[in-house]
């Protein structure tokens, strides 16, 4: 079966997608589960009532036909509903009602019925939106946040002027033109440094293993601005190459997975 | 005909004109030129032969089968000894690679591939791993070039065999090929390039590129599907991995399949009459897609080589967008491109090629790829470019990443 083999209904949703956006202001709970590195991410919001109904609900996803589809179905489903009950709806309940899914986009449902039921238990837990935002809840696809850690980075002086950098000098900077060049965030000058590389290459990564890059608000809004991509809850553990950098295996935190991510250039400045 | 039936072969483009279809995925599947079905005909019906047979009907196949050998050597500057054809390129590939590694044992046992291979080299490969042999996968650069600096580098005194394509089926992007054939002569070390996806895009002559091995498939110049072609040099040695009766001078057994290499005979011809013409204006197709996608866009990459690219290949991302629905949403609009989203894999995995050029994953996922072809019209782009624009902005309007990759002011 190919994986885009969707049911009419499936598509249909995919299509003409219901409750999207988001809700705000009081009695509003949110459900974030996913990655982007996984490919899809989805926010659910409810609006509880006073007697624990679901008044309201929303979505917002990132991902694939069936990823967009589970999510808009979920919301019809439990709209109107009790939170126990709502909490019933499990995920073979978004596949049956979709009339079935690929085999391989099973945990598409999963997705959905993790975020109604985080938006739930954040709901109950008095968790506003914008902290559930910032911690996702456990998946499938995304099991527990691993602790973050001091780690020290095995091979790093191996590598000493063979795409390791401690430091850039300006005049230096021509010298990476077209090299994928990874930054490790130690804040506002190395974020600085990743925005000036932009001007000399087309690929600059700060890393951070923090939600996101510990700078200045200043500097973040100017980040934002810029040409920097920022990998964020990475953790370099070691460089690795033959003679030269070529690959840097990295600490996925959010999904406590190790994954090598190819560059030419790392520079962690003193 | 004999029978009377007078046989009426739609143009493919007109065909997929009347079913509205925009058709931008080339590089997946072609359509059989009509005037090679022309030719393949005959050779279903009257001259069905068998060319091992030593009778007048097997002596016209035979015939038949010699002088197409020869037409499909001469688009590739080979000499027609030095064709095998073989069930399709993944075929042509399992010869050259394994073959060329069981054959050569002795004098090594160390096999350098590049990170940016197709998926049925790389699997190849790794089957010789678990057969003992040693594989060192050669690093490419942020287009997707391998760089022949690394790639020696890796080069030991046991390595017997380097494999790298011509081009990027996914990303487009054209190896520096003759370099590496220039780095690796004189070593004894064997070249085998993939040059399924280059084939009729980019010249292909092994009298200017000393390639060893060269795995072609027929479909990829708008011949039949199922039919490929190893060129083998005249003194590189490969051993069978089908055995049988002992045809194509024992590589490759069971009877050839006639009308098929007429077929790719026949496309050959037409490809070497009309490839300038037709590369120039697959380009100019292709390259308005992209001054208008990356104009027209916001937040639209061009993934690969910018100037070393297949002519008929386009191949973008978009900041937080799934690749498997925008490929979804096309096909509602009549488009059919292809996508290295994990999503729309086997695997759910993302594209190797696009995480080997450095990409995050979720860049990745955000991919989409058009590859034009010889039916492909200037208002493809045009019908391309009614949908996706509203396409991306519908997904984003969905996702809940877009806005934080958007500035909005402070």
């Amino acid at each position: 079966m190919k994986s885009t083999q969707y049911t009419e209904k499936t598509l249909e949703h995919f299509r003409n997608p219901r409750n999207v956006g988001t809700l705000e202001g009081e009695n509003v709970a949110v459900g974030r589960v996913g990655n982007p590195v996984c490919g899809d991410m989805m926010d659910i919001y409810i609006r509880v009532s006073p007697d624990d109904t679901i008044e309201d609900i929303k979505f917002q996803t990132f991902g694939c036909g069936s990823a967009v589809a589970t999510s808009s179905m979920i919301t019809e489903l439990v709209q109107g509903m009790k939170l126990d009950d709502a909490l019933k709806v499990s995920r073979g309940d978004v596949a049956d009602a979709l009339e079935g899914l690929p085999p391989i986009k099973m945990h598409c449902s999963n997705l959905a019925a993790d975020a109604l039921h985080e938006a739930i238990k954040n709901w109950r837990e008095g968790v506003g939106p914008e902290d559930a935002k910032k911690t996702p809840g456990g998946t499938a696809c995304h099991p527990i946040p691993a602790e973050v850690a001091a780690v020290e980075i095995q091979n790093l002086d191996a590598y000493e002027g063979k795409g390791l950098y401690r430091r850039v000098a300006v005049d230096e900077l021509p010298k990476l033109a077209d090299e994928r060049v990874v930054v490790l965030d130690t804040g506002d000058r190395s974020a600085q440094l990743a925005m000036d590389l932009t001007d000399h290459t087309g690929r600059v990564v700060l890393m951070t293993s923090g939600k996101e890059p510990s700078v200045s608000p200043a500097v973040r809004s100017a980040l934002r601005l810029s040409d920097v991509k920022v990998l964020a809850e990475a953790q370099p553990l070691e460089l690795l190459g033959e003679g030269e950098l070529e690959r840097i295996r990295v600490h996925d935190l959010n999904e406590d997975e190790e994954y090598e991510l190819t560059a030419d250039a790392f520079v962690v400045l003193e | 005909m004999s029978d009377g039936i007078t046989l009426t072969l739609q143009d493919p483009g007109e065909a997929l004109r009347s079913a509205g279809v925009v058709y931008a995925d080339y590089q997946s599947a072609k359509p059989v030129d009509p005037r090679v079905v022309r030719a393949m005909l005959p050779y279903l019906t009257e001259k069905f032969g068998n060319a091992a047979s030593l009778h007048g009907v097997g002596d016209v196949a035979t015939e038949a089968l010699e002088e197409a050998r020869g037409r499909v050597a001469a688009l590739f500057g080979a000499e027609p000894r030095e064709i095998v054809f073989t069930g399709g390129a993944t075929e042509a590939s399992n010869l050259a690679i394994v073959g060329y590694a069981l054959r050569n044992r002795r004098k090594g046992d160390h096999v350098i591939i590049s990170e940016a291979e197709h998926i049925s080299v790389l699997n190849i490969a790794k089957y010789l791993e678990k057969q003992g042999f040693k594989v060192t996968r050669a690093p490419i650069d942020l287009h997707g070039r391998v760089s022949p600096k690394k790639l020696r580098a890796r080069i030991t005194d046991e390595t017997i065999l380097v494999s790298l394509q011509w081009a990027s089926s996914e990303i487009g992007t054209v190896q520096p090929i003759a370099e590496i054939a220039e780095l690796l002569d004189g070593t004894g070390i064997a070249l085998h390039s993939d040059a399924v996806a280059a084939e009729g895009l980019v010249p292909i002559d092994t009298g200017e590129v000393p390639v060893s091995l060269l795995s072609l498939s027929s479909n990829d110049i708008y011949g039949p599907r199922g039919l490929g072609a190893l060129y083998v040099r005249q003194g590189v040695q490969v051993a069978p991995v089908l055995l049988g009766g002992g045809q194509e001078r024992g590589l490759r057994s069971g009877s050839e399949d006639l009308a098929s290499i007429v077929g790719f005979a026949a496309a050959a011809d037409l490809m070497a009459a009309e490839m300038p013409a037709e590369v120039e204006r697959v380009r100019a197709i292709r390259d308005k897609l992209v001054e208008r996608v990356l104009a027209e866009i916001p937040d639209s990459h061009l993934n690969g080589h910018p100037e070393h690219r297949l002519p008929n290949n386009a191949h973008f991302r978009f900041d937080a967008v799934e690749g498997e629905a925008m490929v979804l949403s096309l096909r509602d609009e009549g488009i059919a491109a292809s996508t290295g989203s994990a999503c729309s894999s086997k695997t759910l995995e993302p594209s190797h090629t696009l995480i080997s050029c450095g990409l995050l994953h979720e860049e990745a996922h955000g991919s989409l790829e058009f590859t034009f072809g010889r039916w492909s019209r200037a208002e493809d782009v045009d019908r391309i470019m009614e949908a996706l624009p509203d396409v991306i902005h519908r997904l984003r309007a969905l996702s809940p990443l877009y806005k934080t990759s958007t500035p909005t002011g402070s």
